[in-house]
């Protein structure tokens, strides 16, 4: 049970006694002090310490939680580990302005060994953005003011319920009873609808955790009302870093990505930070193909790659190696096509009338200013793209240092005459720029920019040496092997490397990604976060990992369940599934 | 007091003087030989049914308002005094231009004296005016009872005898906001800067001179919840019983001009007490209080949204009990009150305390 414990004027007159061994206990203080003056919130804390060590002797400290001010300061925050206590209480007032953001922005700076509890007035559209900022109880005594004051509530909003006076359906076996209700009957009939309103939704968010599809769910109730949107926006401008850190690198088969919310959704906007700066080019790449995006994933899958791909083939005849190509989508900025089965490149789902907004362009373009320096100023860029992708070549021309090929001038890029001039030119450009040999490289190409996208720049090129070995077909099974030894292997389900024992000796000199233990060699299937020494902060829940010993020696690779930071900070919990350990 | 709640105090004591802020250099010029205000009303005088004239003197207010000590977080009374201290032949004229309001009526009548400070500090009310007023008191025989109010530093052996001396046989009362019984809620939430063993010395003084103490007991100071300000005013009004008050005066706070209880309240961060909560500690008042102890309540905007309120559609009704209790004291009137609102009320009795929100 949770007990919150009132104020009283003199320490010994706190009812103490109540209290059982397993009940969890709110330490008291004094309603609004923090907001008498810009200081007073360290008040509330300091009561809150004396309190906790006159009751010490009755109550452990790790039973205890502290109550925070919304208008307390971050700093403060961090220092509630040193208090033993096991969770932090943090108020909402319901009206998603400023205390409930600061209420969110503070529990972002939670030791995170710590539980969060929110407490207030929440309403049941607010759970799933609490969920996805990580509180971890919710406080539902909503439901029980908004009976009493005759309120239905619904996931979105709530309804003025008088007896007599039509309302809305509802299925719920209380409201059954509604239109038979005595005026004295009414609070509880609302109570019990309300309670279940809680319910479902709390449900519908867990299982939302599960699939990973939270951030849908938060995106979406952002039309909840324009004070959630606004909250929504606040959060996702002002806490990317946090939540990002806790965003799986893997998710669920479908991702969708529907509005502008989902501009800068941690995973979203990482993968256009990853391209951009773990992304590197080979030099031998005369010709850079900038194609239009499908609504089938992966890409290549998809009918109109399928056309591209006749069209390059043909034209370049054994030489499909040298054109770098690269697919401009929303809100992914482009994707080279060596990651387009990484996550999420490989699963978003977005709508595709083709029309783009302002900031779509923008983010288009400017990765695509971005990922063109890379190239040599020589290459020569094809923009075989029409409607919303043409806008965003154009609006990144200016800065393109490259020649600018247009090939589906006022068309869409499948039509007949779009897909001839694609091939005319990439002949023509075959002879201009006398390309006539070169290896085929696409299998290098795909295990060598994956590596770097999943373990930063250099991991390319420890992994795939060019006396590398590698077996297999592009975007099938591809197998690695260095001297004779796997290295890794490519997935194409996930677009992602898994490292062998070996693989994550050739990458241990980067320094990433790896989890260091105290123990000299791993023992069964997981290593849990209790047994973590130390990990890399980089680590994300979903990356493969490098697992060392005390003396350096890689002893395991594996998947992270949480991030480096949480390998370090929790006492509990998978930290790594094992994949291969040293026998 | 000790550690946090002391710092806690001084914090409440700045907040409260940052609040009042510059408005005591902003008082309003007034016109020195008139008085505030001054009302009559019917009242219970002694058993009968008689009228009350209150008057709130033109001082230069509160010695621990006007102090560096901040005054207390919700009071602004002084706001009404002037700036410049009245002669005390200004004061007395003020008294007099309020008595004329009694001219046509009978006796038994009640004369209340408020000062927004206190009538026994000879700082705001020079003594010569002081017992000229008691005079014109003494002088006229309608007058049967006396209401003055005081901080109980200045209530001592000299100025009581005085009193008892000049205004002879009649019913005499000192009001004196005792606020809550509990010395740290006193100080930490209030700031009203005594302590329960001043108030106590005050009441045995008056005692000697068979002069009767009405307590002022405030619901809902800021920093408390709904229910601990319920809790506190119930145990406070049992402690007075216990002391020998002769009246409680139930006062809820209003959100005044320029006080803590006002900043709190603009940011959403105080609400005035329910209705539902001064009714629940009147009965426990009137049960306590064996008929013996007189009970009075006025909720100053009682059901305006700075005053003590309820949802709007019972405030009426209730507030009429209410009165209608404090002029003769039978508890039946607070009875069989309800509204669909009671149970919003009894829902923050409970949800506040949990959750520490702010419940409007």
């Amino acid at each position: 049970m949770l007990i919150s414990l009132p104020f009283v004027s003199q320490f010994d007159d706190l009812p103490l006694t109540n209290i059982r061994d397993h009940d969890s206990v709110i330490l008291p203080s004094l309603i609004s002090l923090a907001a008498i003056a810009t200081d007073a919130s360290e008040l509330v804390f300091e009561y809150q310490h004396e309190i906790l060590s006159r009751i010490k002797s009755t109550i452990d400290s790790s039973r205890t939680i502290i109550r925070v001010p919304s208008e307390a300061n971050p700093e403060s925050i961090s220092k509630l580990a040193e208090t033993g206590a096991h969770g932090a209480a943090f108020s909402f007032n319901g009206q998603l302005g400023s205390q409930d953001y600061n209420a969110i922005d503070l529990r972002s700076h939670l030791p995170l060994f710590m539980m969060a509890f929110a407490v207030g007035r929440i309403e049941p559209g607010l759970i799933p953005l609490l969920h996805y900022t990580g509180f971890d109880i919710i406080d539902i005594g909503h439901a029980q003011e908004s009976a009493s004051n005759g309120l239905r509530l619904w996931k979105n909003g709530a309804e003025k319920i008088e007896i007599g006076k039509e309302c809305r359906y509802c299925s719920c076996p209380s409201c059954t009873k509604l239109d038979i209700a005595k005026p004295e009957d009414l609070q509880g009939i609302l109570l019990d609808h309300n309670l279940s309103i809680y319910r479902s939704i709390i449900s519908e968010s867990r299982e939302a955790m599960s699939t990973g599809r939270l951030r849908w769910l938060v995106e979406s109730s952002t039309h909840n009302s324009p004070a959630h949107a606004s909250l929504v926006r606040l959060v996702n401008r002002e806490l990317y870093t946090f939540i990002e850190e806790f965003s799986p690198t893997t998710g669920p088969d479908a991702l969708p990505v529907i509005g502008s919310e989902s501009y800068n959704a941690p995973v979203v906007r990482r993968f256009r930070e990853y391209v951009a700066s773990r992304y590197s080019v080979r030099d031998d790449k005369p010709i850079i193909l900038l194609l239009p995006c499908s609504a089938r994933k992966p890409y290549s899958d998809s009918k109109s790659h399928k056309r591209f791909n006749a069209v390059i083939e043909s034209a370049m005849s054994g030489l499909e190696s040298r054109v770098a190509q690269v697919i401009l989508t929303s809100p992914l900025g482009l994707v080279p096509r060596e990651l387009e089965r990484i996550y999420p490149a490989g699963q978003y789902d977005i709508p595709v009338t083709g029309d783009w907004d302002t900031e779509e362009i923008k983010i288009g373009a400017n990765a695509l200013v971005t990922h063109l320096k890379k190239f040599s100023s020589r290459s020569v860029v094809i923009a075989h793209v029409s409607g919303g992708y043409l806008d965003i070549v154009r609006a990144a021309e200016s800065e393109i240092e490259q020649s600018l090929i247009y090939t589906t001038p006022e068309d869409r890029a499948t039509s007949r005459e779009s897909l001839d001039a694609l091939q005319e030119s990439l002949i023509e450009l075959k002879e201009i720029l006398s390309i006539s040999r070169g290896p085929r490289t696409e299998l290098e190409e795909i295990v060598s920019a994956t590596a770097d996208y999943q373990f930063g720049p250099g991991a390319g090129k420890a992994l795939v040496p060019e006396h590398a070995k590698l077996r297999g077909k592009p975007y099938k099974l591809i197998l690695c092997s260095v001297d004779g030894e796997q290295v890794c292997s490519y997935v194409a389900e996930n677009g992602i490397l898994s490292l062998t024992l070996a693989g994550g000796r050739l990458l241990a000199p980067l320094n990433r990604y790896w989890v260091r233990l105290d123990v000299p060699k791993v023992k069964g299937g997981s290593i849990f976060a209790v047994g973590v020494q130390e990990a890399d902060y980089l680590i994300r829940p979903g990356d493969e990992v490098i697992v060392v010993n005390g003396s350096a020696e890689v002893i395991a690779v594996g998947r992270s369940e949480m991030s480096g930071r949480e390998m370090c900070e929790l006492k509990r919990g998978r930290a790594v599934s094992v994949r291969h350990k040293k026998e | 007091m000790e550690g946090s709640l002391k710092r806690i105090n001084e914090a409440v004591q700045k907040a409260a003087l940052q609040a009042r802020g510059h408005s005591l250099r902003m008082r309003r010029k007034r016109d020195p030989t008139r008085p505030s205000a001054k009302w009559v009303a019917s009242a219970r005088v002694g058993r009968e049914q008689g009228t009350a004239l209150a008057i709130v003197l033109s001082t230069i207010g509160c010695a621990h308002a006007r102090s560096d000590s901040g005054g207390c977080t919700m009071c602004s009374y002084l706001l009404d005094g002037v700036q410049e201290p009245p002669t005390s032949d200004q004061i007395v004229a003020q008294f007099r231009f309020a008595m004329t309001a009694l001219e046509s009526n009978k006796a038994p009548l009640s004369v209340k004296i408020y000062t927004s400070g206190s009538f026994l500090d000879d700082e705001e009310i020079p003594s010569e005016a002081r017992f000229e007023i008691l005079k014109i008191i003494a002088e006229d025989e309608r007058i049967r009872e006396v209401v003055l109010e005081s901080r109980p530093e200045y209530v001592n052996e000299s100025i009581l005898s005085g009193i008892r001396q000049v205004l002879g046989d009649r019913t005499v009362e000192i009001g004196m906001g005792l606020e809550s019984a509990s010395d740290v809620i006193r100080s930490v939430c209030i700031n009203k800067n005594f302590d329960l063993q001043m108030f106590k010395d005050a009441l045995k003084i008056a005692k000697n001179y068979n002069i009767g103490i009405r307590a002022y007991v405030l619901l809902k100071p800021p920093l408390l919840t709904e229910r601990d300000a319920l809790l506190d005013a119930i145990s406070t009004v049992q402690q007075a019983r216990a002391l020998g008050v002769t009246t409680i005066s139930l006062n809820p706070v209003t959100v005044q001009k320029d006080t803590l209880v006002e900043k709190l309240w603009i940011k959403g961060k105080y609400r005035p007490p329910w209705l539902w909560s001064i009714l629940k500690v009147l009965r426990e008042a009137s049960s306590v209080s064996d008929k013996w102890m007189k009970i009075v309540c006025d909720p100053v905007a009682g059901g305006k949204r700075r005053g003590a309120h309820n949802c709007g559609k019972c405030d009426a009704a209730i507030m009429d009990a209410i009165r209608q209790f404090s002029l003769s004291q039978d508890p039946v009137v607070l009875k069989h009150l309800s509204c669909d609102c009671l149970s919003q009320w009894e829902h923050i009795l409970k949800h506040e305390d949990f959750s520490l929100v702010v419940h409007r």
